[in-house]
């Protein structure tokens, strides 16, 4: 028989019962619908997640710990391993600054790093350039919103008193040095850590580019970051101070900086076999990774049952349907259809309302998760009253390719292994009990 | 040339509780051929085993001992699916209660066998256009089988086992469901379709009348099977 005869006979037999048909797709719409959403929750929450912490932290940095210093042997020789993209070493200074600029002034940490090195670690910079000079700095994106004066700095008290009698936070984001920085000369005057240390001298800088603005809402950026070339200037400085000790002036970070994330775990091991005491917030996705595979294979087993619920309705259709045809499947058998084609038909058709349920489940499983994750956030906002909800990029459900094929392997699956039995009942039919039925 | 040819069938069925089965031989040791372009008849009363003849020759059931040689090949043996195909390709099968497809209109159900074989549409509609015309079904192509008479019904029938061309028709009762009248009308279609395409038919009846049309007439009696003259 040729195929699309073969698809015409189910058809003609799926129109013929086109309501018990209906409600057995209904069930296994419902059941591979449930599925997805169920486990689209794992997978969405996986992608928050995973999202927070590689928004969180630079994903191809490597940190490392210990107080040791790099030499620069060591530096060299990190820097050639393959897909090392750079060794960025920056150093705290041990005070604050104190900038002085028309007025206003703030107070913001100092950073001391190799600029070259800085520039390829933080890309572009929201305005400006990168220092190619000496006195040359750039500062963090809320620098200008923190230089206030005097006017401002009660403004801003007043707000924030209002805004805490209404339980809110007042973050000053309304005040501040509204026009551009660059270009601009500000004094800064550091100011050490240390008890009885006093005001140092001022020095003259020149704002030439100003950094992105942090990944998160709440995070504040008014640090001063300066070249290498500095320190000797800043020691000098903070030595006039008096009471800092030449060895707490400043403190070295060093990060790595791996090409890409895939190859930050190889450099990573690399690394540690070499004795480096090493993290990379990988590492962290790794463990989580791990997790959520547990959590989403749950998610799905708990899923199939509901699957497995439908296909219990898709063996009664089935069953009735071959014993309803008992004594065509005798005249078949009787002129000839071998009984592999006759198990091939009945397949076909549990096949038929496994692939239409799935399909359709497939969609509303769209739409499900699209609405979702647009109304939850509302829902939830409403019902806690926490603004959280609706300003984070929480992700309630998710349904990437994977799972739509998972689930439809899972629901075709199971929709194909209930139509065996009654399939293979078809092809036990006796001829000669068939066609002495009644018609 | 033989057409069928059976030796020494023998078949036993098992009747009453399981575990106190009783034997009841039906067929004890049916021997018979059938030449090519022969109309033959088997007679018998009810329970005589005729039926159970024509189904262990249709491949239905398996006998217990004997040999069923048709067209040359031993066809005692087959397997399930080797019988289905070799039914597909040498019988055509004409029923008492003409059993059509309820879903299906008569030229539809006359196509069935076709779609079996796996012919492509075209070439099926032009076959079926052409029998339909010589068994005088033209008008009611389109019809179900619920809005045809008997006669009709047992016309499509038999348009149905002839549209493969087989070498042989098995028929159980062909008349068993109509009236005197229609009965003639389906004898003369069988003699005419033997006389011009020289077809081989098996008549299983137990209606004196139908038996008459037949080249030669056997008589089963209580399993076994005697040769009488036509």
């Amino acid at each position: 028989m040729l195929f699309k005869d073969q698809i015409d006979f189910v058809t003609q037999h799926i129109k013929k019962n086109k309501l018990r048909v209906f409600m057995t797709v209904l069930a296994a719409t419902m059941g591979c619908a449930f599925l997805i959403v169920l486990a689209s929750v794992g997978f969405g929450l996986q992608d928050s997640i995973r999202n927070e912490i590689l928004s969180d932290e630079n994903i191809t940095k490597i940190q490392v710990f210990g107080n040791d210093q790099f030499t620069e042997e060591q530096i060299h020789e990190i820097k050639s391993i393959e897909h090392v993209k750079t060794v960025l070493e920056t150093i705290t200074v041990n005070a604050s600054g104190h900038s002085f600029f028309e007025g206003r002034d703030t107070l913001s940490d100092v950073y001391v790093a190799n600029m070259q090195d800085f520039e390829q670690v933080n890309g572009k910079l929201a305005k400006g350039k990168y220092p190619t000079k000496p006195k040359e700095i750039v500062v963090g994106y809320h620098f200008a919103q923190t230089l206030i004066n005097d006017a401002e700095r009660k403004i801003i008290e007043e707000k924030s008193k209002k805004a805490e009698a209404e339980g809110t936070f007042y973050n000053g984001s309304e005040e501040g040095y509204k026009d551009s920085l660059i270009g601009k000369e500000i004094e800064l005057v550091l100011m050490p850590h240390s008890d009885g240390a006093e005001e140092g001298e001022k020095i003259k800088y020149t704002i030439v580019g100003v950094m992105k603005k942090p990944s998160y809402d709440w995070m504040v950026n008014n640090s001063i970051y300066m070249n290498t070339e500095q320190k000797p200037t800043l020691a000098t400085n903070l030595a006039a101070t008096g009471n800092v000790k030449e060895d707490d002036m400043f403190h070295s970070e060093f990060n790595i900086f791996a090409d890409s994330m895939e190859n930050v775990k190889p450099i990573l091991d690399k690394l540690k076999d070499d004795g480096y005491n090493v993290y990379s917030v990988t590492e962290k996705l790794d463990q989580m990774n791990v997790f959520f595979l547990v959590l989403k294979i749950g998610l799905i087993f708990v899923g199939t049952i509901a699957v497995l619920i439908a296909s219990i309705g898709i063996f009664n259709t089935m069953t009735m349907a071959v014993t309803e045809r008992t004594r065509e499947i005798g005249v078949l058998k009787a002129i000839g259809a071998s009984p592999k084609l006759i198990q091939r038909l009945f397949l076909m058709e549990s096949t038929f309302i496994g692939v239409i349920g799935t399909l359709i489940a497939v969609v509303i499983s769209y739409i499900i998760s699209f609405v979702a994750n647009a109304a939850l956030p509302v829902i939830l906002e409403a019902a806690t009253g926490e603004e959280a909800f609706s300003k984070s990029d929480i992700t309630f459900s998710l349904i990437p390719w994977q799972l739509v094929i998972i689930a439809a392997a899972i629901s075709v699956g199971v929709a194909m292994i209930s139509g065996y039995r009654p399939a293979r009942k078809a092809t036990k039919i006796d001829v000669i009990q068939a066609l002495r039925q009644e018609l | 040339m033989k057409m069928i040819q059976v030796e020494n069938l023998q078949h036993t069925f098992l009747i009453g509780k399981k575990g106190k089965e009783k034997q009841v031989p039906v067929l004890k040791g049916v021997n018979f051929e059938v030449k090519k372009g022969e109309i033959v008849a088997i007679v018998g009363k009810s329970g005589s085993g005729k039926s159970t003849l024509l189904q262990i020759l249709a491949g239905f059931m398996k006998s217990e001992q004997g040999s069923i040689k048709v067209n040359g090949k031993e066809a005692a043996n087959f397997t399930e699916v080797e019988s289905a195909a070799f039914r597909l390709q040498h019988f055509g099968f004409i029923f008492q209660n003409f059993q059509l497809m309820p879903g299906l209109t008569a030229s539809e159900n006359i196509e069935l066998p076709l779609k079996l074989q796996g012919i492509k549409k075209a070439m099926r509609t032009e076959k079926v256009k052409i029998l339909m015309d010589k068994v005088g079904l033209t008008e009611v192509a389109d019809h179900y089988p619920n809005e045809l008479s008997g006669g009709q019904q047992q016309r499509v029938s038999i348009a149905r086992a002839l549209i493969t061309n087989p070498p042989i028709l098995l028929a159980d009762e062909p008349t068993g469901s109509l009236d005197s009248e229609t009965e003639q009308d389906i004898l003369l279609l069988i003699q005419s379709l033997n006389r011009e395409l020289g077809l081989t038919f098996v008549i299983i009846t137990h209606d004196e009348e139908v038996a008459t049309i037949a080249h030669r007439r056997f008589r089963m009696y209580d399993g076994e099977l005697v040769k009488e003259e036509a």
